[in-house]
């Protein structure tokens, strides 16, 4: 097994190699970071362009390549390497590459202009994410860290893929070696509900909504505990808005946040579940997406 | 098992959950003109887009008087509203201030007539949709749904066979509303603020263009179908909920005591004056007998305003802006059809199926799926005519009870802390049990059969399940039965 980097040629950001690095520290497995450059022209044109095409591709690679060594540098005594591939399509080939050399995880980085700490999608991670059969991990932008994985936390929602996605997380979590951590959000919008007549109305709704949410949390210790988990931190994350939500549980340094996509279905790999997006978008720690659990 | 008399009797213990959490109180900082608007924002549009139609031809030219007559009834009520919402600040309106105030029997029976209310007009206010829909589409592409798949295949009043199948548009108005409500969508305090303009607008340039063809002589013999007066009244009065939103916002105010009546006061000034100058701008426009012909039934005032100008794109204006508006009434009362549900059965009365949230939404997808089914059928299959006046029924009913519970309440306990109370006590409840009685037993005989099965139909589902699972035969501790009053719902 290995972590796989995607790593950008001329990439000015390492969070990647330094979230693949925090995975190896807690489960130690050789580190990938393979930089997909463009694929030339098929046929050979008159002027040698395309041959120029290529040596110009070939080029990027190796200086990109060469970035990702120096940045192995940084965290010594793991043990990693720095390859580039062509290909047409950047997720496709991290995909192909993934089975090819063994990965259980794909691991990127955020996009060029998100804030610093903040995670964001890219066009090509976006697609990644939607249509990888292996968990991709998302470190936030100019992330650095020098800990292991120390705590997991899902994200847990009581329907049939929350509960997948907890025994797959589950099994993350025992692997890593790391504690796990259950969160149940419960984001509720800020409004004056113009009905008339129906005071307290959405009150009691979201009242019994954190009483079923709790009671669902209840279950899941016991199932939890079942699996051999018992050290589990549980709690209910509100708030009016996402970023309230999620900042209201305490995060620190070591740990990673896991979310699943919402399902393999063809039609709906187009979209990263409505909450598991919003998660992404506001999480301030890196974020696992476990492709088909949760939503 | 209980006595069935003694069950009927007995009474809701009044526990609260005094647990805010910390930063939750609300800031009192809502002053008389903003509760005054808000009044007006919740009340204006329900009604008054399709209520003409309904009433001149009951009350002709003396329907001013009806307007009103249903004025003071709802003003009354919301006074009344007002009080109890004060003393017992809980979910469930006017259901549970019956079951706190009265006991189970007067709450199932308010609770049947809530649901009637609510669920009815939501079905109503979507036919009505549907036709300024239509009317709409007619304006803007010059065709129309034929009128198989926008009309009910119900007869109305008149007997009339209307040739069509199902009421397209309403039902699929309920359903788009439905999907709103599930993924937790309610109207903001801003939408609300340009949904009021937008109707405001409307309803101010359909005033202008009736008042520029005023004919006097269509108010001639003013008091002719003066007996119809009433019950003209009765079926206006629908166009008045909404009023008592003041009341549920009195937590907000800096001082209930004096705000709370101004604000009344001065919405129901501003809303009356308005709807009885669209009245005189109609009834100054089109004779009264044109009132009671289809074509005045489906979209009246854009009808009105086309005859008037001879321009269609005055008609198109108004029936953009009553398809705007009305939508947003309809997924409001859908919403609180659904919610007053989730309070019945937070008592046992009805399965506590209707108490499930979805874990994804936060929103009872299972309450607000079946409430919509049921409304959307009764939207696509039953005509207007007879759902206006059961509206007005079950919200009389609910109000002279509340005004009942009121007088009660101060009776049995006269320790509770009411930070508003009426004025002029005892004569405010005793006038809004008078008009509001006075009012209901001019509706017509087949409201009242309506009505009355369906309230029949209400007390056997009681004696068959909600006497037997009522939250107050089994529960244990007093956590079950104490009302949340947290006032995040109103930040």
């Amino acid at each position: 097994m290995s972590y796989l980097v995607g790593y950008g040629p001329r990439n000015d950001d390492r969070s990647a190699i330094e979230l693949a690095f925090q995975l190896a520290r807690s489960r130690p497995e050789p580190v990938i970071a393979l930089s997909v450059v463009p694929r030339g022209w098929g046929t050979p044109a008159a002027a040698g362009t395309d041959r120029e095409y290529e040596l110009w591709a070939a080029e990027e690679g190796r200086q990109s390549a060469e970035l990702a060594r120096a940045d192995f540098a940084e965290h010594p005594g793991l043990e990693a390497e720095a390859a580039w591939v062509v290909g047409r399509s950047v997720p496709a080939t991290l995909m192909e590459e993934a089975a090819a050399r063994d990965a259980w995880i794909i691991v990127v980085g955020s996009a060029e202009d998100a804030e610093p700490g903040r995670v964001r999608l890219t066009s090509k991670t976006d697609r990644l994410v939607h249509s990888s059969t292996l968990p991709v991990a998302i470190a936030p932008r100019s992330y650095r860290t020098t800990s292991g994985v120390e705590r997991v936390t899902v994200g847990f929602r009581d329907d049939d893929a929350g509960w997948s996605l907890l025994d797959r997380v589950a099994e993350l979590s025992r692997t890593e070696g790391a504690r796990l951590r259950v969160v149940t959000f419960l984001v509720t919008p800020a409004r004056r509900p113009v009905t008339n007549s129906v005071s307290h109305s959405e009150t009691q709704v979201i009242d019994l909504w954190s009483v079923q949410a709790a009671a669902a949390q209840t279950e899941a210790r016991e199932h939890l505990a079942a699996l051999g988990l018992d050290d589990v931190e549980f709690a209910l994350a509100t708030g009016p808005d996402w970023p309230t939500a999620v900042s209201s549980v305490a995060w620190e340094d070591g740990d990673i946040m896991v979310v699943g996509s919402s399902s393999t279905h063809r039609l709906a790999q187009v979209f990263l579940g409505s909450s598991a997006s919003k998660i992404v978008r506001n999480s301030p720690v890196p974020v696992v997406v476990v492709p088909g659990a949760g939503g | 098992m209980m006595p069935l008399g003694q069950q009927l009797a007995r009474r809701k213990p009044i526990v609260f959950q005094r647990q805010h959490r910390e930063g939750e109180e609300l800031a009192r900082n809502l002053g008389t003109f903003q509760l005054m608007m808000f009044g007006v924002g919740a009340t204006i549009g329900t009604g008054i887009f399709f209520v003409l139609s309904e009433a001149i031809p009951l009350a002709g030219p003396a329907v001013i008087i009806s307007f009103l007559l249903a004025a003071l009834a709802a003003g009354l009520s919301a006074l009344c509203y007002a009080e109890m919402a004060s003393a017992i600040p809980v979910s469930g309106s006017s259901y549970s201030f019956s079951y706190h105030a009265l006991g189970e029997g007067a709450a199932v029976l308010v609770g049947g007539c809530v649901l009637l209310e609510y669920g009815v007009a939501v079905s109503a206010v979507a036919v009505g949709w549907s036709g300024y829909f239509n009317e709409l589409l007619g304006h803007l592409f010059g065709w129309q749904l034929p009128p198989e798949l926008s009309h009910s295949f119900v007869p109305g009043d008149d007997g009339v066979a209307t040739g069509g199948i199902v009421n397209l548009p309403a039902i699929v108005l309920v359903i788009m509303c439905m999907l709103l409500l599930i993924r937790g969508a309610s109207e903001s305090a801003t939408i609300n603020a340009i949904m009021v303009l937008i109707k405001l607008g409307v309803l101010t340039m359909f005033i202008v263009i009736g008042f520029s063809a005023f004919q006097a002589d269509h108010f001639d013999n003013f008091f002719g179908q003066a007996a119809g007066i009433s019950g003209a009244a009765g079926v206006i009065f629908f166009s008045f909920i909404g009023l008592d939103a003041v009341a549920t916002a009195s937590e907000e105010v800096k001082n209930p005591q004096k705000a709370i009546p101004r604000a009344l006061l001065g919405a129901l000034a501003i809303v009356t004056g308005f709807y009885v100058l669209v009245c005189i701008a109609g009834l100054a426009a089109q004779p009264v007998a044109w009132f009671g012909t289809p074509e005045a039934g489906e979209a009246g005032l854009a009808k009105i305003m086309e005859l008037v100008t001879g321009m269609p794109i005055w008609a198109t204006i108004l029936s953009a802006g009553a398809v705007i508006s009305v939508f947003s009434v309809t997924l409001v009362t859908l919403y609180g059809q659904t919610r007053i549900l989730f309070s019945i059965s937070r008592d046992g009365m009805v399965s506590k199926k209707f108490l499930q949230v979805s874990p994804k939404y936060g929103t009872p997808v299972f309450n607000t799926v079946v409430v919509s089914i049921l409304v959307a059928l009764v939207a696509g299959f039953v005509p207007s005519d007879y759902l206006w006046d059961s509206v007005s029924f079950g919200t009389l009913v609910a109000f002279s009870v509340v005004a009942l519970s009121l007088m009660v309440l101060r009776r049995r306990n006269p320790e509770l802390e009411r930070p508003f109370k009426v004025p002029f006590y005892p004569v405010v409840p005793i006038l809004t049990i008078v008009v509001c009685v006075y009012v209901l037993t001019s509706l017509r005989p087949i409201t009242w059969v309506i009505c009355v099965s369906w309230l029949a139909l209400v007390f056997v589902f009681y004696l068959l399940y909600g006497r037997r699972h009522a939250t107050l035969s089994h529960y244990v501790s007093e956590e079950e039965i104490s009302e949340p009053i947290h006032p995040e719902d109103e930040r």
